[in-house]
């Protein structure tokens, strides 16, 4: 919302600066996100009066065009279209600096022809966004008139409003938050125009008839004779283009004029085209609708209209309401009698509609978010009178009013909420003078507290609170001071966000990376995660339009940005979305483990990856053992499962090589993995001082045998002091059978208390042997 | 004899050949020991003077080995520290440096401050319900702020939640105050991504309610909060504001020195207010008053680290990540 500063002078008597305005709205809750200045129009540009004008012969798009700069006439060359004489527009004398202009204008030859200046376009001469034609005044502007004079610099404030403000989308809105705040009166628009006859029956003029008063719990309407359709006058021009909008004619630019500074739409119709009989009503089913800009609107029975009888008794749509206005009933250059559409539509309606047909307009944008259901009479009377002002036109002295007057509810309000709530300390007498200068109406009941009623325009006021806000908005939010209370709690101080899990693995080598949660069900598959369950109804884009159920696209695609680095190792904790949510933690592996260069590396594979794995467990506490198994997405040889504490877990493994191929990555090793990794709580045990005795074995095994069988068949025979068995050597090769395997076993054995004798780490060996024979393995030493 | 066997000694290149000396010489057949056998059948006399001689050269010869080996062993140790000479200039070997997402270092920053305060973390679900996201938080069914947050809705009629509030209301509901906690999490719009806005990002909540909690307690909070992040000399500012789940309502800014350009300014962080009578209603509370806080992550991050675009974040590019792993 723009908010030219002149123009809300003229309502606020005694504004300060405009940065200090600026500050006040910033403390009211009305915010400000910038502060506009707009240059005055350039220097050397005078109003000039076309005085006639002929295409030239050898081209035809052009025209020599005489001009009277006020003292005398002054021939220039022109391309624009829309000449006529008596026009008044603008003229860049020679030397004259337009912005975004190169060079002045200068005295030059065109086609032939001497041509004394330019005539510029509202964009040339960055007054607004116009460029179609030649900037057009009306009869204010006298020709010779500096027009830097007539269009002096202005300052806006950008105001960013929160949706429930909605009566400050106006320049009154805004108004009388800062009289409020100032403490004087403000000087209403409106002050002073004779409001007129209300009539509500239907005359031979007008009938309305208003299906629903819901939708439409106010509609008013006033006929307007004898107007003459022509430009506005330069005020006019001059406060919409600070609103950023681009002036038209007369007629619309009074009912834009109003719209901006009562915060009320309107529309005006061409009496001519709409007949004497309107409704309100929704629309029928395959009704159609021609709005303004040329759109074919294809109606839906949900949609609120008003519609026009004509003689012959068809019932056409001469607006969306609240919306939009029809293209064929709307002013054009010919209307000489207007009736004007002052109403209040419920929100809802009007949001839904507009939705509907993806139009945004500045009354829909109004009427959504809620007009002043008490305006629209004041509102016409306005507009009718500023309609007569500029176009020449007489309104009738009687309006057609649909609809009463409404009060808004009271609230109960104890003034001891205010310094409770806030701890800013407010009179009783203060806040009430606070609450009446906003509009309320305040008084007290017989139980000691207020009743407080809220004027018409704010609806965002229903219950005690809104009220405390209220109080506090206009005593400042800056003299809240600042406490620290002290309360009984003790927080549960479980690691709930995974916090030393991250940094473990941040330590261990991995860096952290965060992908979307949306992915396209092809990535799924892709990865060879489960399928997706959860879809977007509006996806950013078409194709990620589902919720993750695996972490590992996203590692995958994170491997791909990456594959430029000789090696990558990546962790991911984030949410995947199956049945239910679960947080999940991800690893990657890619390239050397460990710098390459003058030394020999470790080429990741899928032993660091279960080493990392191993390192986590032994941290929590707990076993680990992966089982092989065919994960889909991995490499059937090289993945299985993750048992974590005798629970599965997840899933690790080499990512399958057609997978690395379409991600254009060398062998990649992934983990997934859900979360949390439940450990063992860590309680400290007496260790024993004893030396431990080492015996070594070389196991003959049939080369598919997986390791931990063999290790199984140990740790269940070496008896009661064996500490700890681990594989030194695993061999297949020279001087052992073809489909054999030599391993290479260290056993560990301690006794808690004392040394242990030779013979007894002897026999203990001796079964461990017994066993493996037994289970049919060879000893090989 | 003696002349013969110092040669001999001082020859030997290296300890074997030294010890072979020895065993010539000093050994059980050895020379001398030989000699020395031969004392027995001399006379008493005879015997003591040739005893004498023989066992002067016995130390003689032992003196020159003791001698010799010291050399050797000097030798040999010059020798092996030669060998085990490295190229100190080579680079060292190292595993992988591995790192925290920058936006993870800024929640584990906050989180910690949080709980010096004595607050308690909480998370709740990224795929929420209409209910946690707004109706219990008091947007009414067609209220624009629910447009306001472009909101992405899943074909099932759930939705990615908008911000970290729906967690208020999920605590509170099994909950009884007084308590202290801070909602760190992923939030979701359905906007268009540019170089300030995403489509996902992180927020955190702080919520505190008792039975007469103040908003000076808010402002209080506020302050402790970012004197810990950015050091004494901050100020804080409330101004009016809107939320549909607190009133009144607030947005909060510090006034800060930013360390990377030295400037002092108003950082616009987030919004706030009072627990909003409705949401009290909606988890059975009554008699209490709190106050909620919360802000975006990304934007603190960006402003501190001075990074340009919101969406380097989420592109997992080493290139940037490398450069904010944490320090040490």
């Amino acid at each position: 919302m723009r908010i030219p500063y002149s123009w809300l002078s003229d309502i606020v008597p005694g504004l300060p600066s405009p940065h200090s305005t600026a500050d006040l709205l910033n403390s009211l809750g009305l915010s400000v996100e910038g502060i506009d200045e707009i240059p005055a129009a350039p220097a050397s540009v005078v109003v000039a009066e076309v005085q006639s004008f002929r295409p030239l012969e050898q081209n035809p798009t052009l025209f020599e065009v005489c001009v009277s700069d006020g003292s005398r006439s002054r021939s220039v060359v022109c391309g624009a279209p829309g000449l006529y004489v008596n026009m008044r527009t603008a003229l860049a004398l020679p030397g004259a600096v337009l912005p975004g202009g190169a060079e002045a204008v200068k005295s030059q030859s065109i086609a032939g022809l001497h041509s004394e200046g330019m005539l510029c376009s509202p964009k040339e001469l960055g007054l607004y966004d116009y460029s179609g034609g030649l900037v057009e005044f009306s009869d204010d502007a006298k020709a010779g008139a500096l027009l830097a004079e007539l269009w002096p610099a202005e300052t806006v404030l950008e105001l960013e409003l929160t949706p429930n403000r909605t009566d400050a989308f106006s320049l009154l809105g805004v108004a009388r938050d800062l009289a409020a705040k100032l403490d004087v009166a403000i000087k209403h628009p409106a002050q002073g125009v004779d409001p007129g006859v209300a009539c509500e029956e239907a005359t031979e003029a007008l009938s309305i008839d208003v299906e629903d008063a819901v939708e439409c719990p106010r509609f008013t309407a006033r006929i307007i004779d004898h107007v003459r359709i022509k430009p506005s006058p330069l005020w006019i021009q001059r406060r919409l283009a600070a609103l950023g909008l681009t002036p038209r004619n007369n007629i619309v630019d009074a009912t834009n004029l109003v719209t901006f500074e009562l915060g009320q739409p309107s529309h005006a119709y061409d009496r001519e085209r709409i007949g004497a009989k309107l409704s309100v009503r929704r629309a029928h089913a395959e009704e159609k609708f021609a709005a303004i800009g040329g759109q074919e609107l294809q109606l839906a029975p949900e949609d609120l209209v008003v519609a026009a009888r004509d003689d012959s008794g068809a019932d056409t749509p001469v607006a969306l309401a609240g919306v939009i206005g029809g293209a064929e009933s709307s002013v054009s250059p010919s209307t000489q009698q207007l009736v004007l559409e002052v109403a209040h539509f419920d929100p809802v309606t009007i949001r839904k509609a507009a939705k509907r047909h993806k139009l945004i307009t500045d009354a829909h944008y109004r009427f959504e978010r809620g007009t002043d259901p008490n305006l629209p009479p004041i509102a016409s009377a306005r507009l009718a009178h500023l309609i007569e002002q500029v176009s020449g036109g007489k309104a009738r002295s009687e309006y057609y009013d649909v609809g009463v007057a409404r009060q808004r509810s009271e609230i109960r309000f104890r003034p001891e909420r205010v310094p409770f709530l806030t701890a800013l300390a407010v009179e009783s007498d203060v806040q009430k003078k606070y609450l009446e200068r906003l509009g309320c109406v305040v008084r007290t009941t017989s139980d000691g507290h207020w009743s407080v009623r809220p004027p018409s325009w704010r609806f965002d006021l229903a219950l005690e609170e809104d009220l405390v806000e209220e109080v506090a908005r206009l005593y400042g939010y800056e003299n809240i001071p600042e406490t620290f209370p002290t309360i009984p709690f003790v927080p549960d101080l479980a690691d709930v966000t995974y916090g030393n899990l991250r940094m473990r693995l941040a330590s261990m080598g991995f860096q952290e990376i965060m992908n979307y949660v949306f992915v396209s069900a092809h990535e799924l598959e892709q990865a060879g995660a489960q399928p997706h369950k959860v879809v977007l109804e509006s996806p950013l884009s078409a194709e990620r339009n589902v919720l993750r159920t695996s972490l590992r696209p996203g590692l995958l695609a994170a491997a791909r940005t990456n594959r430029e680095w000789p090696a990558v190792a990546f962790f991911e904790i984030g949410r995947v979305f199956t049945e239910q949510e679960t947080e999940r933690l991800g690893l990657l592996l890619r390239g050397e483990w460990g710098t390459q260069g003058a030394f020999e590396g470790r080429r990741s594979d899928f032993f660091v990856l279960k080493g990392i794995l191993e390192q986590l467990a032994d941290l929590a506490k707990v076993a680990l053992v992966i089982q092989p198994e065919v994960i889909p997405g991995l490499h059937p040889g090289v993945a299985g499962a993750v048992i974590w504490n005798g629970e599965r877990v997840g899933i690790a493994g080499r990512v399958h090589p057609e997978i690395e191929k379409a991600y254009g990555i060398s062998e990649t090793f992934m983990a997934e993995l859900d979360l949390p990794l439940l450990g063992r709580p860590e309680t400290f045990a007496e260790y024993s001082r004893q030396p431990s005795a080492e015996r070594d074995l070389s196991i003959l095994a049939a080369g598919a045998e997986p390791y931990d069988r063999l290790e199984a068949v140990i740790r269940k025979a070496a008896g009661p002091y064996l500490l700890d068995v681990a594989p030194f050597d695993v061999y297949q090769g020279k001087g052992i059978p073809t489909q054999y395997k030599s391993v290479g076993i260290r056993m560990r054995f301690r006794h808690p208390t004392r040394a242990l004798r030779d013979e007894e780490v002897d026999r203990s060996l001796a079964d461990v042997i017994a066993a493996l024979q037994e289970a049919g393995y060879a000893i090989r030493t | 004899m003696k002349t013969e066997a110092v040669e001999e000694v001082q020859r030997a290149e290296d300890l074997d050949a030294l010890q072979q000396v020895r065993v010539k010489y000093l050994g059980k057949k050895g020379l001398v020991t030989q000699r020395l056998k031969t004392l027995g059948s001399l006379d008493p006399e005879e015997r003591k003077i040739q005893g004498q001689a023989i066992n002067a050269l016995k130390q003689e010869i032992e003196d020159a080995i003791k001698k010799r080996r010291a050399e050797l062993e000097a030798a040999e140790l010059e020798a092996s520290l030669a060998r085990d000479r490295v190229d100190v200039t080579l680079p060292g070997y190292r595993l992988p440096t591995g790192g925290l997402h920058v936006l993870t270092q800024v929640i584990n920053r906050l989180l910690e401050v949080f709980r010096t305060m004595g607050y308690e973390v909480v998370t709740g679900p990224e795929l929420e319900t209409d209910y946690y996201n707004f109706t219990a938080l008091n947007f009414p069914a067609e209220h624009p702020a629910r447009d306001t947050q472009d909101t992405f809705w899943t074909t099932d009629g759930r939705l990615l939640r908008t911000h970290t509030s729906p967690v208020q209301v999920r605590y509170m509901k099994h909950r009884k105050p007084p308590f202290k906690v801070v909602a760190p999490g992923r939030v979701f719009r359905n906007e268009a991504v540019d170089v300030t806005h995403e489509a996902q990002f992180h927020q955190l909540e702080a919520l505190v309610v008792d039975t007469h909690i103040t908003m000076a307690d808010l402002r209080g909070a506020i302050s402790t909060m970012a004197t810990a992040l950015f050091g004494d000399g901050i100020k804080t500012r409330l101004q009016p504001s809107y939320f549909p789940f607190v009133e009144p309502g607030a947005e909060f800014a510090i006034w800060w020195e930013n360390p990377r350009t030295g400037k002092s300014e108003w950082l616009e962080l987030g919004g706030c207010g009072m627990v909003h009578p409705n949401v009290f209603r909606a988890v059975g509370y009554e008699g209490f008053t709190g106050f909620a806080f919360g802000f975006g992550i990304e934007r603190l991050a960006l402003i501190s680290y001075g990074i340009p675009d919101i969406r380097y974040f989420h592109q997992n590019d080493l290139r940037f990540l490398r450069q904010l792993r944490g320090g040490l």
